[in-house]
């Protein structure tokens, strides 16, 4: 009867501690997978890039010092190495285009080409979707930090030694709605 | 009035506490009318009905679980959208399974003026968006985006499901009633043989008569409660209440249009009654539209 109380409890400790051992091990897992997404958005944005400076091209000859701004910016994304400065790149490459974006309002030819318009809208929506990849990376973050943070978590957490990740910080100006509308 | 803020995990998590307990009432209701309709015939083959009943209410119930979303579609005559002609309609849904990490449901669109929505399908991997040209045309990208998410998050709340299966386990409470009611007619008195007998059947048409209301009650009770929890999980993905109470402010304005092409069956899918029903009460497939409007924006 003793040896049987002993072998259930030890069995229910093992379930136990697969659990959580499992449970950190997926949501890190979600984490670097959300983390893979926001690199897959800054990835298409640059890769949207070639095509709409060759759209402009014709358009904004006397413009050479934003054309280039726009390609350093992204010759800076597709180089970055880690996380935090491939972002740093998207934002500068993000500011970059909206200048161009801009400056396409004074030259009413090119905001009728059909091209052109089907650029912007591409390029807008991938900046919802950079905006949306980091919040889905955040709202990961603050799932894994709870798990380990909220008893009996925080015992495994210890024991599995798991530490607590850092938040994306997300630029105040990016979380301003209302963008850009398109009817 | 208090009017603190609404956190929308809390919301998520209340409204799934009830939601289990309300089906779980629905199974409840279901076996007692077995029991009753069980006994009242042929208590000796009690067992052999019951199973046989049993095995019958999966089947119907496996069924209706895999063809509900292309039902759906077909009777609200929904068109695949396509990409080139609605790519906005595309870019939206692709954001906002980034913001929800589900996969990418199939986009429909319905030819219908009033502005509405609706989602379908048994799992967010089999999973349908249909929105009303109406609605495209009407709202802004934001109100739009609020509508979406609101749907999306019934897909990923597996709300669709949740949905399908209530409909279906109504749909055959009240045959059983039916039949069990109707069979009255066609019975002698002969095979009653004592007064407890006579009692307990009673006790079963009475059973009869109330179960398929009490149960249509209990899904429309549940229906209302998850238009609350989708609306607070909507939020969750797009961090902008004020989207979709716009949206629904202009759903509010809408002009009432005749619906002669929506089936009555497949209201509670849409995220405001498509019937604009007047009277706000038990059997409303939705709650009214100011009281979501003033949730969101205590959001």
């Amino acid at each position: 009867m003793v040896l049987w109380t002993i072998f259930i409890i030890a069995a229910v400790l093992v379930i136990i501690f697969i659990y959580y051992y499992n449970r950190f091990a997926i949501l890190g897992n979600r984490i670097d997978n959300s983390l893979a997404q926001i690199d897959v958005q800054l990835k298409k944005r640059a890769d949207l890039v070639p095509n709409l400076i060759s759209a402009v091209k014709g358009y904004m000859k006397h413009e050479k010092s934003i054309m280039t701004n726009v390609t350093e910016a992204r010759k800076a994304l597709l180089s970055a190495k880690d996380m935090p400065s491939k972002i740093k790149a998207g934002d500068n490459l993000q500011t970059a285009l909206k200048s161009i974006f801009a400056l396409a309002e004074n030259y009413p030819n090119l905001k009728a080409n059909e091209n052109f318009l089907q650029l912007q809208q591409e390029l807008s929506a991938i900046e919802d979707k950079v905006a949306y990849s980091r919040q889905f990376y955040n709202d990961n973050i603050l799932d894994f930090n709870n798990s380990i943070k909220i008893f009996p978590g925080k015992l495994f957490a210890s024991l599995f030694n798991v530490k607590g990740r850092p938040y994306l910080e997300i630029k105040e100006s990016e979380r301003a709605v209302p963008k850009v509308k398109f009817e | 009035m208090m009017s603190e803020r609404i956190s929308f995990y809390d919301q998520i998590r209340n409204n799934k506490i009830k939601s289990v307990l309300l089906i779980s009432l629905i199974i409840i209701v279901f076996f007692i009318l077995g029991y009753f309709v069980s006994y009242a015939f042929t208590p000796d083959y009690f067992f052999i009905i019951m199973i046989l009943s049993i095995i019958i209410s999966i089947f119907y119930v496996v069924i209706g679980y895999y063809k509900s979303d292309k039902i759906a579609l077909a009777s609200v005559n929904a068109k695949p959208a396509l990409r080139s002609e609605y790519s906005q309609y595309y870019h939206i849904v692709e954001g906002l399974t980034i913001a929800s990490g589900i996969p990418m449901p199939k986009l429909y669109v319905m030819n219908n003026e009033q502005i509405n929505a609706f989602a379908t399908g048994r799992d967010p991997k089999n999973s349908v968006i249909c929105v009303t040209t109406g609605a495209l045309k009407n709202l802004n990208k934001q109100e739009l985006e609020g509508v979406l998410a609101h749907e999306l998050s019934h897909i990923a709340n597996y709300d669709i499901r949740f949905m399908t299966l209530t409909a279906v386990l109504v749909g055959m409470i009240a045959i059983i009633a039916e039949l069990f009611l109707r069979s009255f007619w066609f019975r002698g008195s002969s095979d009653r043989d004592n007064k407890g007998n006579m009692i307990l059947i009673l006790i079963g048409i009475v059973f009869a008569i109330l179960a398929p209301i009490v149960v249509r009650l209990i899904q429309l009770a549940i229906s209302r409660k998850r238009e609350y929890v989708a609306d607070a999980s909507g939020v969750k993905f797009t961090r902008y209440p004020k989207g979709l109470a716009d949206a629904l402010r202009k759903i509010e304005k809408d002009h009432p249009t005749e619906n002669k092409k929506i089936n009555k069956a497949v209201a509670p899918l849409f995220i405001s009654d498509p019937f604009k029903r007047k009277i706000q009460g038990l059997f409303s497939t939705h709650p009214p539209l100011t009281e979501r409007i003033r949730i969101l924006e205590r959001m």
